[in-house]
């Protein structure tokens, strides 16, 4: 049943943002019609969201089907584990031989009693590989962003973002109380006129690779705009640092303008496998965030036995540049035989493909054949995306094979053939 | 008392991006606005050619605030729900009936409103004052259509108290966010509430519904 009763509607009339807005005087006043309609939608295409996998995110993995219970064997096309970092042995044997040093978790805060010798060893390191003086380590990605944008600006402050920024970006503007505005996604031009009204200190937020359409930002003409105005400039580079670059630093460094932008935000779940976020910087930068990121200092520390993993994924990644490599050319070949098959990707320029369907009604459809075929890999549909604007996303890894890729090719053209998608 | 029925041959309609700010201006105190994006609330235009209802065949024109819904257990989700804050007609009885009738803050005076579908796919609606002065001209661009049924939220208010106003709409819709609209808002009295510049001149998104009806049910007093 859709939600309440609507007689002649069904699931796909409604979408997760009519549940977000509701007037009324109880909370639980959306939960009701909420739940009606999940539970409709979870058979014919949501159920495809938080399948559990049964093993490590490696390219091939066995998925638990949430519709029939059944385990699937599928090629990984999902994870963002971008060089195949997460399950190397000399991660796994760095992280066993801590835990038996050091136990599960830090049981504290950074700066009380959760930081341990390995977390100063890794951050070292880190902010070395960056070329910076310091780093400061978040428990998440998420909390990076929050706790980074929320400890450094304020009321009467400006952040300017751009329009497809992630959750967390949009989550620490609105912590910081800044008057928030968005500029059109990778546009100069908008940006200038809206950094004409902006008071206060001023900031730009950009990210290095767009995760919904895998494009890269247009950093040379933002950084120009941006410095005109005297507003500093953060790039988050959740999908990009340890790819992009000479030394896998990230798009500011592909750019050649790895001084130039004031702020350098990055992850370890994606490239490295793990888990955290970090800002890296100069000391005075690390040391006020240090003392007012609270997302940072009011979390427990990241557990020694992750961190322990990190530093050997980071060493990994310094050691192999060749990883980048078979990432890029795994990429390039991805992209010459989606073009061979009329696969439409958008505007990808990087390891995060979108395999556009544009058609809200069947891009679950798809999916799931997809799925029955043997690919693992997540539609994503408004409101994440505009409305006709749905897709499959795909996360192409170093550890690929051609193989993997080409199945993965024949797969989607053949299934999108068959639904009418493409020629 | 009974349902009223108004049916069209188009309604025209883009959502577009505009300060909360602006929008927290227009909106009376019981009422929140919907966000876009945290700080950007959503201005919606709609041209109507109406061409069947107790005052004749009409043009009309809503400038709306998208705000939250008011959700009860039990009845209908509504798909979403506006504040008109300015309504305006091509003729005094339309005008009169729905002051009468719906509570609807409206424009004083007659306007011009004329409908350009000459290019495929595409619907231009043009309003001006009688004397000719330009006050916005709203284009809108069609996706696919299909037939829909869709419960909205009309929120009122005056002097008088606070209303609610429920209204299916039905026909063929074409909804998208491809970006292909445009307004233009001119410098007129029509357009005083609004901060112009500071209009997104490009909907995110557009809705465009053809032959179809639109139902009102018996107004709510909140």
């Amino acid at each position: 049943m859709p939600p309440e009763t609507n007689p002649g509607s069904n699931f796909a009339e409604y979408d997760y943002s009519n549940f977000y807005y509701g007037a009324g005087d109880d909370p639980m006043n959306l939960l009701g019609p909420f739940s009606e309609w999940y539970r409709e939608a979870l058979p014919n295409g949501y159920y495809l969201y938080s399948e559990p996998l049964q093993g490590a995110p490696e390219t091939r993995v066995h998925v638990r089907n949430r519709k029939t219970g059944r385990i699937h064997d599928l090629i990984n096309l999902a994870s963002y584990n971008y060089l195949g970092i997460s399950y190397r042995p000399e991660v796994k044997e760095a992280a066993i031989k801590a835990v038996e040093k050091y136990g599960l978790g830090a049981s504290g805060s950074p700066i009380l009693s959760g930081t341990f010798d390995i977390h100063e060893e890794f951050n070292a390191e880190l902010a070395r590989f960056k070329g910076k003086e310091a780093v400061v380590v978040f428990p998440t990605g998420y909390s990076a962003n929050v706790g980074f944008i929320s400890g450094l600006m304020r009321a009467g402050d400006s952040i300017i973002l751009d329009q497809y920024s992630h959750a967390s970006v949009v989550d620490g503007a609105i912590l910081a109380k800044s008057n928030t505005v968005f500029f059109r996604h990778n546009n100069p031009l908008d940006l200038e006129r809206k950094l004409g009204k902006a008071k206060g200190k001023k900031l730009v937020v950009v990210e290095g690779v767009y995760s919904m359409d895998g494009d890269i930002c247009t950093l040379p003409e933002l950084l120009e705009v941006a410095k005109r105005h005297g507003a500093r400039i953060l790039i988050d580079e959740a999908h990009s640092t340890f790819l992009f670059g000479q030394n896998g630093r990230g798009v500011a460094e592909h750019f050649g303008l790895d001084d130039e932008v004031d702020f350098h935000l990055g992850t370890f779940s994606k490239s490295l496998g793990g888990q955290g976020g970090f800002v890296a910087g100069s000391r005075k930068l690390v040391d006020y965030i240090n003392a007012f990121g609270r997302s940072r200092f009011f979390s427990c520390n990241l557990s020694p036995v992750l961190v322990a993993g990190l530093l050997a994924g980071l060493r990994i990644v310094q050691k192999e540049p060749e990883l980048r490599q078979k990432l890029w050319s795994n990429v390039a070949f991805l992209r010459r035989r989606f073009a061979e098959e009329g696969v439409d990707i958008g505007k990808s320029n990087s390891q995060v493909m979108p395999v556009m369907v544009n058609n809200d009604a069947r891009v679950f459809a798809v999916a799931e054949k997809i799925q029955d075929r043997g690919l693992f890999l997540q539609p994503v549909t408004y409101p994440a995306v505009p409305k006709h604007k749905s897709r499959l996303r795909i996360s192409v890894s170093a550890a690929h094979t051609e193989a993997d890729l080409e199945t993965a090719v024949r797969v989607i053209a053949s299934v999108l053939r068959e639904e009418g998608v493409c020629q | 008392m009974p349902v009223t029925i108004y049916g069209y041959r188009d309604a025209m309609s883009a959502f577009f991006e505009f300060p909360t700010e602006n929008a927290r201006e227009i909106l009376p105190d019981h009422l929140e606005p919907v966000e876009v994006h945290h700080g950007t609330s959503i201005f919606a235009m709609t041209a109507f050619d109406f061409n069947e209802s107790s005052v004749g065949e009409y043009g009309e024109v809503v400038m709306a605030v998208i705000v939250s819904p008011l959700v009860k257990p039990g009845e209908r989700l509504p798909k979403s729900a506006m504040y008109p804050y300015l309504v305006a007609t091509t003729t005094k009885a339309a005008r009169d009936h729905a002051i009468e009738r719906w509570h609807l803050p409206h424009f004083m005076e007659d306007i011009k409103l004329d409908f350009d579908r000459s290019t495929p796919n595409v619907g231009v609606a043009r309003v001006s004052d009688m004397a000719g002065a330009p006050i916005a001209e709203l284009k809108v661009a069609a996706h696919s259509f299909a037939p829909v049924n869709h419960l909205y939220q009309s929120f009122m208010a005056d002097d008088s108290g606070k209303y609610l106003a429920s209204i299916v709409m039905e026909g063929e819709q074409s909804e998208h966010e491809d970006e292909k609209g445009s307004i233009v808002l001119h410098d007129h009295a029509f357009n005083k509430a609004l901060s112009i510049e500071d209009v997104y001149a490009t909907p995110f998104r557009e809705l465009w519904m053809r032959n179809g009806r639109q139902t009102f049910d018996p107004l709510k007093t909140l």
